[in-house]
C-alpha cells in the first residue's frame, strides 16, 4: 500500500523532474522499503521541486513544454484561488456586510475592487483558454489523449453543473434544514466542486501536452495567464486590506460565527481563505516567471 | 535560554547531518547510485536518507556542479564527485574538524579548571 502511495507521490513531481530523476527514484523505491515516512518525504520533495525546480530538471524540458507546463499550472492555481475566493464571497455576501461596506470606504473599496478584478481574471482565463480548446477540438480525431482529456473535462463540468443545480433546488424547496444537515450538504457540494476543479486542471494539462499548438497561441495563453496571476496578487492584497479594515472598523461583525455549524469566526474564515489565495498567487507567480524564461530561450 | 540552546544544537545537528555533506562524503569513495548512497550514508552516520531528500540533494549538487551523473546502468544512474565537489567537501570537513577539535580542547580545559 505504502509503495503504491509512494509511486503516486512520484507523479506529483514536475514533469522535468520526473523525466530526469523519475526512473532512478522508481528503481530506488523498488530496492528500499517504502513506509509512511517515505511517502511524506516524497510529498515534501514534490512541493520543493515545484517551488524551486533544479536547473537539471528544467533542462529536461523543451521551451514549448515549459510554456505548456507554466500555462496549465497557472490554470490549476486559478482554480485553487477561486475556491478561496468563493469562500470569501459567501462569507461577506450578507446585508450586514453591505451596510458596513457602505459606511467604510476601506471595506467597500476593496470589496468592489476584488469583484472587478475577479471578473477581469475570469475573462482573461476564457480568452487564453479558448484558442487552445478550439485547437484541441480540431485535433480530437488524431489524438487519443486529447479525446480522453476532453471527456474528463466535459464530465467534470457536467457533474459540477448538476450538483450546483441540485444544491440550488434543495435550498429553494426545503424550507428548514437542521444545522448539521445543511453543513453536510454544503461540505459534499464543496468536495464535489473541488474534485471537478482538480479534474479540469488535469484534463487541461493532459490535453495541452497532447496537441500541437502554434508558439504564438502558447505565448498569448501565457501572457493572459500572467495577467490572471497579477489579478490574483491584487485580489489577495485587497482581501488583506478588507480583513484588516473589518477587524478595525467592525470588530463585532468580524467576531461573528461563520462556516459550517458556525465553528469559525468571520475573521478566521477570511484568514483561511486569504491563505489559500496567497499560496495560489505565489505559486502562479513562480510558474509565470518560469514560463517567460522559457519564451526567451525559445 | 532553553530556546537558544535548542536552536544552537539544532543548527550544529543540521550541519553534520546535512544530506548534501553526507552524499559528498559517500561519493568521496567512488561513484555510486541512489540505493548505494543511502546504504553507505546509513552505515556511516546511522541516518536514513529517504528518496525525496536524497534526490532533492542530488539534484542541487548536480545543479551546482559538485557532482556529475554517469551513464545509467538500467534505471540506476551512478554519480561521482567533480573537482569542485572534492574541493567543497574538503573545505566543509576541515571547518567541521576545526569546530570539533576546538570544542573538545575547550571542554577538556574547562573540566581541568573545575
Amino acid at each position: 500500500m505504502s509503495r503504491r502511495l509512494a509511486r503516486a507521490a512520484l507523479r506529483l513531481y514536475p514533469l522535468g523532474y520526473r523525466r530526469r530523476y523519475g526512473p532512478e527514484l522508481d528503481a530506488l523505491l523498488e530496492d528500499s522499503p517504502a513506509g509512511a515516512l517515505t511517502v511524506l518525504d516524497l510529498l515534501r520533495g514534490a512541493i520543493v521541486a515545484h517551488v524551486r525546480p533544479p536547473a537539471t530538471a528544467t533542462a529536461a524540458l523543451s521551451p514549448g513544454e515549459c510554456i505548456r507546463s507554466s500555462s496549465s499550472a497557472i490554470l490549476a492555481c486559478w482554480i485553487a484561488f477561486v475556491a478561496g475566493g468563493l469562500g470569501f464571497y459567501k462569507t461577506t455576501e450578507g446585508p450586514a456586510f453591505s451596510r458596513t461596506g457602505d459606511a467604510h470606504i476601506a471595506l467597500g473599496g476593496p470589496h468592489l475592487a476584488i469583484q472587478v478584478l475577479a471578473a477581469l481574471a475570469s475573462v482573461a482565463i476564457l480568452a487564453g483558454a479558448l484558442p487552445l480548446v478550439l485547437a484541441a477540438l480540431r485535433q480530437l480525431p488524431r489524438h487519443r489523449v486529447a479525446r480522453r482529456a476532453t471527456g474528463l473535462a466535459v464530465g467534470a463540468v457536467s457533474l459540477f453543473a448538476i450538483s450546483t443545480a441540485a444544491l440550488v433546488v434543495l435550498a429553494n424547496t426545503v424550507s428548514t434544514f437542521s444545522g448539521g444537515a445543511a453543513a453536510a450538504i454544503l461540505a459534499a457540494w464543496a468536495a464535489i466542486a473541488l474534485a471537478c476543479g482538480a479534474a479540469c486542471a488535469i484534463a487541461a494539462r493532459r490535453g495541452l501536452f497532447a496537441i500541437e499548438v502554434r508558439k504564438r497561441e502558447l505565448t498569448t495563453a501565457l501572457a493572459l495567464g500572467t495577467l490572471v496571476t497579477a489579478a490574483m496578487a491584487a485580489i489577495a492584497l485587497g482581501t488583506t486590506v478588507y480583513a484588516i479594515a473589518l477587524a478595525v472598523n467592525s470588530g463585532a461583525l468580524a467576531g461573528e460565527p461563520n462556516g459550517p455549524l458556525g465553528v469559525l469566526s468571520v475573521e478566521l474564515s477570511i484568514a483561511l481563505q486569504l491563505a489559500v489565495m496567497a499560496v495560489s498567487a505565489t505559486l502562479a507567480t513562480v510558474t509565470s516567471v518560469r514560463g517567460w524564461r522559457a519564451v526567451r530561450s525559445a | 535560554m532553553r530556546i537558544r540552546y535548542y536552536i544552537a544544537m539544532r543548527s550544529i545537528g543540521e550541519r553534520s547531518t546535512d544530506p548534501a555533506l553526507l552524499i559528498l562524503s559517500s561519493l568521496a569513495e567512488g561513484p555510486k547510485h541512489g540505493y548505494a548512497i543511502t546504504q553507505d550514508v546509513e552505515e556511516m552516520s546511522g541516518l536514513v536518507l529517504r528518496p525525496g531528500s536524497l534526490y532533492g540533494a542530488l539534484a542541487r549538487l548536480e545543479e551546482n556542479g559538485l557532482i556529475e551523473a554517469l551513464p545509467a546502468d538500467d534505471r540506476r544512474r551512478p554519480y561521482r564527485l567533480t573537482g569542485n565537489g572534492e574541493e567543497a567537501l574538503r573545505d566543509q570537513l576541515q571547518t567541521l574538524d576545526r569546530v570539533v577539535s576546538t570544542g573538545l580542547e575547550r571542554l577538556e580545559v574547562g573540566t581541568a579548571l573545575g
